[in-house]
Parts: C-alpha cells; structure tokens; sequence
C-alpha cells in the first residue's frame, strides 16, 4: 500500500466513525415532537437503589414495555448533575435536601417531590472476618485499620455513618482510620475488595451482597435516612411516564422489592432482626 | 449491531474526537512547526496544557464553558434543542481536548523533522509553498503524523476523568467504556469489569504496536 493510499484507508475509517454519529440528534426531552409513547425512561438514583431499582426497573419494563436506564451515584453528584442540565426523568435522592437543592436550583417538578422510602445503615464485614463488630462502639477496636464509608460531603449514606460514629463516641478515634467511598457502593466495594477491614453502608447494599456478613445500626442513631425523589421531565408523556414509575415503588409488587432490600415505606412498620447474613436479599 | 454498548460509543466517541484532534492538530502543528508569530509559545504551551493538567481540572472547565447557565451551553440549547453537558456532543468535545496535544506535540516533531533542502528544492522547482506542504512536507512526516493521531486515538479511547464530569455516566449515552469499567466496579460486577478492562487493555497494546511502527526512522 503507497503512503497516499494508507492515509486514505485512515481517513475512510475516522469517516465511518463520524457517519456513526450523525444519527444521534434525538433529545430525550424534546418537547417539539408528540411521540405518543415513551420507550425509554432515564432515572438518577442513589447508590443504595442499585439493587433494588434495577429489580424494579425489570418489572416495570414487563409490564409497560417502557425500558428504564439507571445512573447511580451519590445523591450529592446527581443533584449537581441535575442541577447542570442532565437529561434525567427521574431523581430519586436518599435525602430530602439533595431534591431541595434540585429544586431550588429550577428544575423538577414541586408538587411530584415525594419520600418513597427510609434507609438504614449497617456494618459490614466479609465472611472470614472472626468475632464481626456487633455495635458501632466495636469499630474501636484496632483491628479494624481501615472503615469505609460514603464520601459526607455528597453523599447521605456518608453522612449518616458520621452521625452514628459520633453518637457512639468513636468518630475521634477512629477518625484517622476512616477512607471514603465516591458514594455507598464505592464504600462498600473498598470493604469487599479487602482494601478496608469494614464499612459502614446501606442495608439494602449489604442484602444484595454475597460473601458478608451484617450489623444493623439503631435507626436512632443517626438522623432518619428520609428517601425522597422528584419528577423532572417536563413533556407531558415523559411527566407521564415517569410519574407510573414513581407509582411502580410504591405499588404492592414495588414494596415488596423495596421491603427485601430491608427499605421501610411510608406506611410500613419498623422492620425487626439486628443482623444478618449479607446476600440475604437476593 | 446494539450502537449504545459501551465498546460501540466509545469506538464512535473516540473516532470522532480522533478525526476533530487530527485535523486540528496537525494544521496546529504546521503552524507551529512553519510559521514565525507572535505568541507561538504560548499558543504550544496552552494546546499542551491536557496532557499535564488533570482531567478533572479540565473537566471542571469544560462544565463553565459548555455547562447549561454558560454563554456556549445557552446558545447551542437554542440551536439544537439538547444542552452539550451530559450528552455525547460533551464526550466528544472532552476526548478532542484531551487527544489533542498528543497529535500537536508528535505532529510538529514530525512536521520538524523534514529535510528542509528537499522543501527548497520543491520551492526552486516552482512549487507555491501550499504545494510544497501537500507535496513534500506533509507526505515526508506521514509516519510522525500517523504516530500522533494514533495516540490520540489512544488518549481520545481512555479518556474518563473530564467525561464523567461533562457528560456524566449514563447507560446507553455517556456511559464510554473506561466509564464503564469503573460502573461495574462500583456495582461489584467484577466479571463485566475484567472484561471491559481487558478489551481496552488489547486496544493500547495494538495501538502502540502501531504507533511503534509508524515511530520508526523515515523511510
């Protein structure tokens, strides 16, 4: 092949890869074109849902054959993401503040602000961990080098396991010895990988995870993890759509996805048991 | 053929960013490499900038210039009806930035390297100096300029810090495959990880095969 004709061959090959682009002017949230049904849904949610969102997404999918795309992250990231334009439908926070902060910030609709669930927090360590802590004040313990928890500064999750160090009378002693995860599942990936001894994360994460095992931490040990979540496309078939997703968390099948992942619903009763077997929820 | 996975949009993604950095570039580097101006270290030092900065400085830039509250953002929302953040538009633009220096810095390194008595002897020849780039110049530095875009390619493929940030990690959209990679870490899908990692792993090596050859003296 003469020089001439290989640089064509690249050009021809980084041509094809442009064609490839130009198809992708749709915008999810044109409002200009009345499509009368809406295909796919775009939901934020907290790291916490990961489980269980993607369970009731599946449903909600067999169900109405509109397909749901998940971007989990920190409540904290999503709701500046939100608040940078992303094309989200959907923003289900674990905090009440992250959706005032979205609102506040013009985007999303007040009135479909609504808490659809309450977390809790446990301490998680893997199965071959001897003698697992069994309260927070455990964690004092010098074997435990290094606890993860989520990131305070965005994320919830983070912010409650702070609280619950410091209404143990920890948190200055372990202080030192705390890493943080980019969001709860990132912590929780630190303690699984065995980059850190434990980590304090979200039940609903410690259901969904094989090879563990559990600790529930007192609910009235930090401030009550109030799940809330807003709507925010604004054409009115993807209001539509998103609001039957909404409806999907809290419909009979929904709360029983959520309450296997150890989630409370507004409704519900305290649930029971102080620890477990982590995968349990799978 | 699913276009949405994350190997396909990043194969578009960084083609794209690939293509706008090549073309860039490589004029960039002529610029450099030929031209007498004023201002033409400082031109090199800020087109260099993404190699040393980290992606994320360059990504907290990007969301004040292209965000949705910016004088960018709003004009192209009024234009196209999507905002550029957290759509692939803001991915590309990310990996063109970011593949950019790559093709500049080898490109005019190339472009340096031509035996100027050969570009003499094309202007004697009659050549007007257009020519003489088409005809000699650029020709004599294909295999510098090929090594330069093929690691941008490389650059452009990998780029994660800055897309994160611009354009944000959503399924079927944004979501590239070094993007991915770190998704399914923090889902604690490790299987899909591996394997992600992996395909980008044969990518590199490939791609510095070829950069190796290309890099190798001038015929």
């Amino acid at each position: 092949m003469t020089g001439k004709a290989r640089i064509a061959v690249v050009v021809a090959i980084l041509m094809i890869g442009v064609a490839a682009c130009g198809n992708d002017s749709s915008s999810p949230n044109d409002a200009s074109k009345p499509p009368p049904k809406i295909t796919e849904l775009l939901v934020a949610g907290a790291s916490d849902l990961r489980p269980a969102f993607e369970e009731i997404g599946a449903r909600f999918t067999k169900v109405t054959g509109t397909h749901v795309t998940f971007s989990f992250g920190s409540s904290g990231q999503l709701a500046q993401q939100v608040t940078n334009g992303a094309p989200f439908d959907v923003f289900a926070s674990a905090s009440v503040d992250h959706v005032d902060q979205v609102l506040a910030s013009g985007h999303g609709d007040p009135k479909t602000k609504t808490t659809y669930a309450f977390g809790r927090i446990t301490i998680w360590t893997s199965d071959d961990t001897e003698n697992p802590p069994k309260r927070v004040s455990d964690l004092r313990d010098a074997r435990f080098s290094t606890i993860a928890i989520a990131n305070p500064g965005h994320a919830p999750y983070g912010v409650a396991a702070g609280q619950a160090l410091k209404t143990a009378d920890v948190y200055d002693a372990v202080e030192d010895r705390l890493v943080y995860g980019e969001n709860v599942s990132d912590a929780l990936r630190l303690a699984t990988s065995g980059n850190a001894d434990v980590a304090i994360v979200a039940l609903s994460l410690s259901l969904a995870t094989p090879d563990g095992q559990y600790t529930l931490i007192p609910a009235k040990d930090h401030e009550p993890l109030e799940q809330a979540l807003v709507v925010l496309a604004t054409a009115s078939n993807r209001k539509a759509a998103s609001q039957e997703f909404v409806a999907e968390i809290s419909s009979p099948a929904g709360r029983r996805i959520m309450s296997r992942y150890g989630f409370r619903l507004p409704g519900d009763k305290e649930p029971t048991g102080t620890s477990g077997i982590s995968g349990g929820g799978v | 053929v699913n276009w949405s996975t994350p190997f396909w949009l990043s194969v578009r993604v960084s083609l794209t960013a690939t293509l706008i950095a090549a073309v860039v570039g490589i004029g960039g580097a002529y610029l450099l490499a030929k031209g007498r101006f004023w201002g033409r270290g400082l031109l090199e030092a800020m087109a260099s900038l993404p190699i040393v900065m980290p992606p994320t400085v360059l990504g907290y830039y990007l969301l004040v210039v292209l965000g949705t509250n910016s004088v960018i953002g709003r004009t192209w929302e009024s234009i196209f009806g999507s905002p550029i953040v957290f759509t692939v538009t803001g991915a590309v633009i990310a990996a063109s930035i970011a593949a950019l220096p790559f093709v500049l810095r080898t490109g005019r390194a190339a472009l340096e390297s031509v035996d100027p008595q050969l570009e003499q002897a094309a202007r004697a020849a009659g050549l007007p100096e257009r020519r003489v780039a088409w005809k000699v110049t650029l020709p004599l530095a294909r295999r510098g300029l090929l090594a330069g875009v093929a690691l941008g390619f490389a650059r452009a493929l990998g780029e994660f810090g800055a897309t994160v940030m611009v354009a944000g990690n959503i399924p079927g959209r944004t979501q590239t495959m070094p993007i991915a990679v770190y998704d399914a870490t923090q889902a604690g899908n490790d299987e899909r990880a591996a394997r992600l990692a992996l395909v980008l792993m044969g990518i590199a090596v490939a791609v510095l095969l070829v950069v190796n050859r290309f890099s190798r003296a001038a015929p």
